[in-house]
């Protein structure tokens, strides 16, 4: 069978000195019907790939190396005669579908744009044909929406429709579930196999193993643009050869060691909400909900986006009324001591200032003992150089483990974890992930942690709260 | 020769960034009009009142360095007392614009309620119409006067801070930081200092140097069309209304102030660093 | 309420605000004008020789220049909202009928400049924004930056010298003939277009680095088909919503330059009659400009609603 697609050596370097290469050489083949999945984590330069490939990549890059279709090398194309075999023999899936479908167009429009000018055909079989893929992708109602009244997983399948009006053989999809809960991201693998047949395949660029594993067909693992391994998927992601991919595929929630035994619950709970209810616009959120916490209590708290879970934590921390119940807390406990981690770590901090700063601020906002500080940053792996830094100098897990430090000075009997991970590499959240648990047990503090990933929370949790919505 | 790298650091002002060098130009630019303005006076006083009717239009010399107007006056004291009219009244209406600005725009974004509602209407109401015709209005009222000009241009520059800052601040209330940073147990002084007048800051002086810019504007343009300040006073719409019908026999002269008011909006708008929204 | 609708509302609000404003302010006028205004402003309409202690009381009657402030006040806003402008004291005519005339030649005056504008601005907006030369950019900055510099009237000045004075080829000041019009509008026009091609060109390279805009070329559209399809769509809306700032512009500019040419328009008229203290007339004039803004500013609503559906569902 000849390949549909063959990329040898292909690398990416600056064009101005000095040279780096931020791909090094990479080589491999794409078959009809069986889909090569690159797997990495952000910046790793799995997306430069894509675009070198493709022949987009931004100015002052260049990429080297021969990329071999139908039998001429792409890459040795002038850019004018590249652009033609876009969305002909290439159909690329956007990173963010919403923001690559032109929000002032209607979605019919802007698929049968597609099937008129690209594909040429007449304007009542253009008609035709986008009501068919419309139709096909149950997206018979939004012929005449636009994307801001799709959800993500719609805008998706949009997106698609618009990309493959030609039914361009090679379908590259870069990060095509990014920001998609775990029900959202099934539906869109399955979109993307049903690409996969005997004249077509499929490269698809994610940092997701689930997603990874669900396609099946090859792998290649890169990291800092090095390609570190590469084979069928399920011997990489069962038997990984490299040490990264071990780690990496050990970072999936689920391969994560089993929860330490459950602390005892205590007869004293540290807060209590009762037969809460809330509701948003017309739909209730949540009702007659009651839970408690005990000292040094992990309970996870999970549903699908937009069910409440920031809500009902926000409610508990007394920074929303809810419309009715009540909430709870131990005698005994100052206000300061119960504390809220945020999902985005940079937004949580006063941008402007250093970390040194903002930590001697809060010292001497308390009369609190500055000599933890140091104690807290060993314990938490943080150097103490970072604290000449300010906040975005710092990477994302760095700077959660410094909202937990700065939790921490006010020895706190309650935390909200509100998706404290979910921003972070699948290695930087199991590290991080591990140290929050393992440091609110030893100082009693329970801790109510919001994830929208179900395996998390049974990895890392005691017990469970789950948010129908 | 070896420096230490300076980065354009100005300690005392705690710039942290170095000065685009727009910026750079823009200030260095207003520090020459500045100097012009007030340090000349001191070494060659001129009045730009007396009149001379022997030497009228003559060309710049030793004796006028900038020459002589059409009723023999120093063209020099007559541009340096403009250049002082134009920046003292535009740093005067922008700081007396800005403070009450900020500070309301600060509450009205913290703590919607009476002072919103109320400071957002007078905002509606001066809006309604364009700026000049405001400042035209007023000046029509009390005619020829400084203050008259003075509160119409404070008056409209005033809105313009005041709504930028509440909505920031409206932003800002409601971001992570601060909530995160009432959770830690800080008041709003705290907040006000860490949180947002670093957010504040750059808006407030873009702000400024634009709104510095359309006071000088607006003080020429009514001069010009004589309902602004009037003769003897030296102003340079004023004077171009006086000079040009001499176009033709002393170019020099209109070119002075035009000039002059040039280079003056010119340096507010790259002090600006941006260009306006 | 419909959103339209609601925007229709704040504008007609605008517009009493407007009438509310310039009513008030021209009230306070009357009240502070000096104690033998009455004899002068007699005086400029019936020559000096002919004024009567009658003819002075005429005018004081016509201004209300007497009786408490109140009833005065009242009785100004109860002219004003019967439409009555009242008669101007210089001319004596009434000043709705002189308004009408002077109207029409700043709507032509205006209408021509922001064409002009956008005929100048837009394309070398478009230019530059998708051209990747950043000499392109810098140039259109510096213009922009001296023209914003420079107000429409010292503009107009510099285009009297060149084109009438030097070259001789167009005049200087008058109405009338086709002629007339040119250098006023292309001295309002200039500092519009500075505006609008900064605009159109941070619109232009907005979208055209945007992932939608990358997608069209993606999907197989050529660059021209994806410039008329998705990028002059997009790049409409925030230019016209930003000619509703440059009206601002425009409106200020049309006081002075129609004196500076001395085109007789609103703005004209409104500087003569703020000179020879005609008060009626200054309410007239600045009423027509003040409404004439929240008319146009109503038709940008408009416009921007029609180009973005987004404005249309939300």
């Amino acid at each position: 069978m000849t390949p549909l697609m063959e990329v040898r050596n292909l690398c990416v370097e600056t064009t101005q000195p000095p040279i780096h290469t931020l791909l090094h050489p990479v080589s491999f083949t794409l078959h009809a019907g069986r889909p090569l999945t690159l797997l990495g984590e952000t910046g790793s330069g799995k997306s430069l790939l894509a675009q070198a490939v493709m022949g987009t990549l931004p100015p002052g890059l260049r990429a080297r190396g021969d990329v071999m279709v139908e039998g001429r090398n792409f890459l040795a194309l002038p850019a004018r005669a590249r652009a033609k075999w876009w969305g002909r023999h290439f159909a690329l899936l956007p990173q963010e579908p919403w923001h690559a479908l032109d929000p002032t167009m209607r979605i019919g429009a802007q698929i049968e744009e597609g099937h008129r000018l690209v594909a040429g055909r007449s304007r009542s079989a253009a008609q035709h044909a986008t009501d068919q893929s419309l139709m096909r992708l149950g997206l018979a109602d939004c012929r005449r929406h636009l994307p801001q009244a799709l959800s993500g997983g719609m805008a998706q399948r949009a997106a698609f429709a618009a990309a493959r009006t030609t039914e361009a053989p090679i379908v590259i999809a870069d990060e095509p579930t990014k920001g998609l809960d775990s029900t959202r991201r099934d539906e869109v693998v399955t979109l993307l196999r049903e690409a996969l047949n005997e004249r077509s395949s499929l490269l698809a660029i994610t940092h997701d193993i689930d997603v990874a594993r669900q396609l099946g067909g090859d792998i290649m693992v890169v990291r800092d643009g090095i390609c570190l391994e590469q084979g069928e998927a399920r011997t990489v992601l069962d038997a990984p050869r490299s040490e990264y991919a071990k780690r990496l595929i050990a970072a999936d929630p689920r391969h994560w060691p089993a929860p330490a035994s459950p602390a005892p619950a205590s007869a004293q709970p540290v807060i209590e909400g009762r037969t809460l209810r809330m509701k948003r616009g017309n739909r209730v959120l949540f009702s007659n909900l009651s839970l408690t916490l005990s000292p040094g209590e992990i309970v996870g708290l999970t549903g699908p986006s937009g069910c409440g879970k920031s809500t009902l934590g926000d409610i508990l921390l007394g920074i929303i009324t809810p419309d009715e119940g009540h909430v709870h807390r131990a005698r005994g406990h100052a206000p300061l001591r119960f504390q809220k981690l945020y999902q985005d770590p940079p937004a949580a901090f006063a941008p402007h200032w250093t970390l040194h700063t903002l930590l001697e601020d809060l010292c001497a906002r308390h009369r609190l003992d500055r000599g933890r500080i140091p104690l807290l940053m060993t314990r938490l792996g943080l150097h103490a150089r970072l604290l000449q830094r300010q906040p975005g100098q710092l990477s994302g897990g760095e700077l959660q483990r410094f909202s937990i430090l700065r939790a921490l000075l006010l020895e706190p009997v309650f935390l909200f974890a509100d998706e404290p991970t979910s921003r972070l590499d699948p290695i930087t959240q199991q590290d991080t992930l591990a140290l929050l648990t393992d440091v609110a047990r030893e100082h009693d503090c329970a801790v109510l942690l919001v994830s929208h990933d179900p395996a998390l929370i049974t990895a890392s949790c005691d017990r469970q709260v789950v948010l129908s919505g | 020769m070896t420096t230490t790298a300076t980065h354009h650091r100005i300690p005392l002002l705690r710039l942290r960034v170095p000065l685009p060098r727009a910026r750079m130009a823009g200030a260095l630019l207003l520090a020459l009009l500045i100097a012009f303005g007030w340090l000349v006076p001191l070494w060659h006083d001129v009045s730009p009142h007396h009149q001379d009717l022997m030497h009228t239009l003559t060309p710049p010399g030793a004796e006028h360095l900038l020459g002589t107007d059409p009723l023999g006056r120093s063209m020099l004291g007559r541009l340096t007392e403009a250049v002082r009219l134009s920046l003292g009244l535009a740093l005067l209406s922008v700081a007396s614009a800005a403070v009450p600005g900020v500070v309301f725009g600060v509450i009205a974004g913290w703590r919607p309620g009476l002072v919103d509602r109320s400071l957002g209407l007078v905002a509606d109401v001066v809006l309604a119409l364009p700026g000049l015709l405001l400042v035209l209005l007023l000046a029509a009222i009390a005619p020829g006067t400084f203050w008259s000009l003075y509160v119409g241009i404070a008056l409209v520059l005033w809105v313009e801070y005041f709504r930028v800052v509440r909505t920031a601040t409206r932003t800002l209330i409601s971001a992570p930081q601060v909530q995160c940073a009432r959770m830690l147990g800080f008041g709003p002084g705290y907040i006000f200092r860490r949180h947002l007048w670093p957010e504040l800051a750059p808006e407030v002086t873009t702000l400024a140097a634009f709104g510095a810019s359309t006071a000088v504007l607006a003080v020429s343009s009514l001069g010009f069309v004589s309902i602004g300040l009037r003769p003897p006073t030296a102003e340079l719409g004023l004077m171009m209304t006086e000079l040009f019908p001499f176009y033709q026999e002393a170019p020099w002269l209109l070119a002075q102030p035009v000039i002059m008011l040039f280079l003056m909006v010119l340096s507010f708008q790259l002090l600006a660093g941006r260009e306006p929204q | 309420m419909p959103p339209l609708a609601m925007s229709l509302l704040q504008r007609v609000c605008q517009a009493g605000l407007v009438a509310w404003v310039v009513g008030t302010l021209t009230f306070v006028l009357t009240r502070t004008l000096p104690g033998d205004m009455a004899y002068r402003i007699a005086a400029g309409r019936y020559g000096h020789e002919q004024v009567t202690a009658a003819a002075a009381e005429a005018v004081r009657a016509e201004l209300a220049l007497e009786g408490s402030a109140v009833q005065a006040y009242l009785q100004w806003f109860g002219d004003l909202a019967r439409g009555d402008l009242g008669r101007s004291l210089v001319s004596g005519q009434p000043v709705a009928g002189e308004l009408q005339h002077l109207l029409g030649h700043s709507a032509q005056l205006a209408g021509v400049a922001i064409v002009m504008a956008l005929l100048i601005g837009v394309p070398f907006g478009l230019a530059s924004g998708l051209s990747r030369h950043r000499l392109l950019d810098r140039l259109g900055l510096a213009l922009a930056v001296a023209m914003r510099s420079l107000p429409p009237f010292v503009i107009g000045l510099g285009l009297i010298m060149l084109f009438s004075i030097t070259l001789g080829w167009l005049p200087a000041a008058g109405s009338g003939h086709l002629t007339h019009l040119w250098l006023p509008a292309m001295a309002l026009a200039l500092g519009l277009a500075a505006v609008s091609s900064r605009v159109t060109h941070h619109a232009m390279a907005r979208v055209a680095a945007s992932p939608f805009y990358a997608f069209a070329r993606q999907k197989g559209l050529s660059a021209r088909q994806a410039l008329y399809r998705h990028g002059l769509r997009n790049v409409s809306v925030p230019v016209v919503a930003y000619l509703g700032v440059q009206l601002i512009y425009l409106m200020e500019g049309v006081v002075v330059i129609e004196s500076l040419f001395a085109w007789p328009g609103i703005g004209h008229a409104l500087v003569h009659a703020v000179v020879a203290r005609d008060v009626p007339m200054i309410q007239g004039t600045a009423l027509v400009l003040g409404l004439g803004f929240v008319l146009l500013n109503a038709l940008v609503d408009l416009a921007c609603r029609g180009l973005d559906p987004l404005r249309q569902t939300s």
